[in-house]
């Protein structure tokens, strides 16, 4: 009871900037279980994600190990003139590009385009049995999953024994260097696909149904009606999905790649984040490969800063 | 409605291609497991499609009894049940406050959080912090770095700001406090949410991979992805039998078949239990304010 007597009965004559001042206090002593509550997660976000993000400092220094980041000296901007000229840099960088580039033009479409081809199932009962096996994989880890691409994909697996069945000779794919983009980005529609689907059925369901009924009484066929309702419709939800993936552009899923490849690909299939892992985490290079992880993170960001500016003109932006 | 000929005909090759596709999804794991259950002559002469020819439990038998894998097991049902419950403590004790109009920082402190999403911190300064900490070759560093996960405390955050005002406007005038509020009140109305939430915690530990790679060194601690991997690169290893015995009726192709379901198991079997309700609650997650 105390606590509601105590609701500030606010007074005429106070000024705005001071009543907010005695809020915040105020509002910290009646509801300091909240401010308790929070604090293991505010521990957390300040320990694992801006500390190393301030962390990221190491990529003007020379950090050495033991020195460690107080009194490793300050070397300005020689570790991105040092990978700027550093021909690995580039390779691992094009390749990074390419397959996101290559995720971007074919991964990002085919979740839209399944849940348009799911939304002419109508009968529910095969839409949500079919729908449950395309979510499968998803759950599957990279690992899982890379050993099934190896498998399917061996020369004895059964990619080639259907090439067998019409007398071709069995291709080695996991060791060529051609089939290792097409294989990294087959791999993650397969896997993520169905999941993919379940934000656009949701945008699909909520379409009003009358808009379909007026279309078909002005002659629209199922086509039509996809072009020129269902699409639209789901619009706002591809343009955000599409801003929060082209932030994270330059990050491809260290998983993902670092389970496909092998010694044979790494030419073609050497990311960032494998790269990042091999000669920071393994031979201890922090200072270059943080300098490359940090321009990884800046690209990604004026990436997402762009599009949002030009989603805005057309609709809604992410802020 | 009358359909047009046309418009069945898409009907049809509609259901043809998503059948299609959707078999590519489980005839994989249905393969492996025909693989697992033959005989290694068999497997290699890949006679078997999605019938075990020659059938033997020798892989499983093997895999079971003589190899790490169980060791692995361990480790990861400890990180998954210890892991998913310090997650589930921690997202939920973030997202209460988070979606209270009366914790009046809850703008400041959501913008400091989605700021770590648009940033991500580079690896190295990642890995470096976590070893300063001291976690490395430690079980904490599979949990503790990652145990809140952004996405799944928003769904929480979500959830409960869509839960109607008037309920804690009466638990307040009863005398309850906050934390009475949110275990009493908020959590038992909240049951779906959180059992969806728990799941993808579950599932996110129980394939955790890259915190493995980075931190952990020592093989007694190695979760089962990471053995999987270890494995799958080098079926050598796994194949390593006692030399005493003759004849086995296995080899490396049917090792790594078992091998790789093994490491699925849990997540197949629970699969058709839980899907009704991830659907829904990842829905939760889709962020409105």
């Amino acid at each position: 009871m105390a606590e509601l007597t105590e609701t500030p009965a606010r007074q005429p004559g106070v000024t705005v900037g001071k009543r907010v001042k005695e809020g915040y206090l105020r509002n910290m002593r009646k509801h300091w279980m909240l401010y308790v509550m929070i604090l293991p997660g505010i521990l957390f976000y300040i320990i694992f994600k801006y500390i190393p993000l301030g962390g990221s400092v190491i990529a003007f220094q020379n950090f050495q190990i033991m020195k460690g980041i107080w009194s490793s000296p300050w070397v300005g901007l020689d570790n991105f003139k040092f990978i700027f000229t550093y021909q690995d840099f580039y390779h691992v960088l094009r390749n990074t590009a390419l397959i996101a580039l290559y995720k971007l033009v074919f991964g990002f479409p085919a979740p839209i385009l399944l849940a348009l081809l799911f939304n002419e199932v109508r009968k529910m009962l095969a839409k949500r049995f079919l729908q449950s096996l395309f979510y499968l994989p998803h759950f599957l880890s990279w690992v899982v999953v890379g050993g099934i691409v190896f498998e399917v994909l061996a020369s004895g697996g059964f990619v080639n024994a259907v090439r067998g069945w019409f007398g071709f000779e069995p291709i080695l794919y996991m060791q060529q260097e051609q089939y290792f983009r097409p294989i990294v980005v087959l791999s993650s529609i397969w896997k993520e696909v169905g999941w993919g689907t379940i934000i656009y059925l949701a945008a699909i369901s909520g379409v009003d149904p009358t808009q379909y009924e007026a279309a078909v009484m002005d002659g629209a066929n199922k086509w039509k009606q996809a072009i020129y309702i269902t699409l639209p419709a789901l619009f706002p939800t591809i343009l955000i999905l599409f801003l929060l993936n082209i932030g994270n552009f330059l990050e491809l899923g260290f998983d993902q790649v670092y389970n496909l490849l092998t010694p044979m690909t790494y030419s073609v299939g050497d990311i960032i984040e494998t790269y990042v892992y091999r000669s920071g985490v393994l031979q201890g290079q922090y200072s270059v490969t943080t300098a490359i992880g940090l321009f990884q993170s800046v690209i990604g960001f004026i990436l997402l800063w762009v599009f949002n500016r030009l989603a805005k003109k057309t609709g809604e932006g992410l802020w | 409605m009358k359909q047009t000929f046309g418009e069945k005909c898409f009907q049809v090759a509609n259901y043809v291609f998503l059948t299609a596709a959707a078999l590519t999804m489980i005839l994989p794991l249905l393969h492996l497991l025909a693989v697992s259950l033959s005989s290694p002559v068999a497997a290699d002469s890949k006679e078997v499609f999605l019938w075990p020819v020659g059938f033997t439990m020798a892989s499983w038998k093997h895999i079971l009894q003589s190899t790490g894998l169980w060791q692995s097991f361990g480790v990861t049902v400890f990180i998954t049940v210890a892991g998913t419950a310090l997650s589930m403590l921690f997202s939920v004790l973030t997202a209460f406050p988070l979606s209270r109009k009366e914790f009046l920082i809850r703008k400041q402190v959501m913008l400091g959080i989605v700021i770590t999403m648009i940033f991500n911190a580079p690896m190295i300064p990642f890995f470096l912090t976590v070893r300063e900490l001291g976690m490395m070759n430690s079980i904490w560093a599979l949990i503790i770095p990652g145990v809140i996960g952004t996405f799944n405390m928003v769904i929480l955050r979500t959830f409960f700001m869509n839960l109607p005002k008037e309920l804690d406007d009466t638990a307040r005038i009863d005398g309850c406090h906050d934390f009475r509020i949110l275990f009493q009140i908020y959590m038992p109305l909240s049951k779906p949410v959180l059992a969806t939430v728990s799941l993808f915690y579950a599932v996110g530990y129980w394939n955790t991979f890259q915190r493995a790679v980075l931190f952990v060194r020592d093989p007694d601690l190695w979760p089962l992805q990471m053995k999987l991997r270890a494995y799958l690169t080098s079926p050598e290893e796994l194949a390593q039998v006692n030399m005493f015995l003759d004849d086995y009726d296995f080899n490396t192709t049917t090792l790594k078949a078992a091998t790789i379901l093994f490491a699925s198991v849990p997540i197949i079997l629970v699969y058709p239990y839980l899907q009704k309700y991830f659907v829904k609650g990842s829905l939760l997650g889709s962020l409105k304010e």
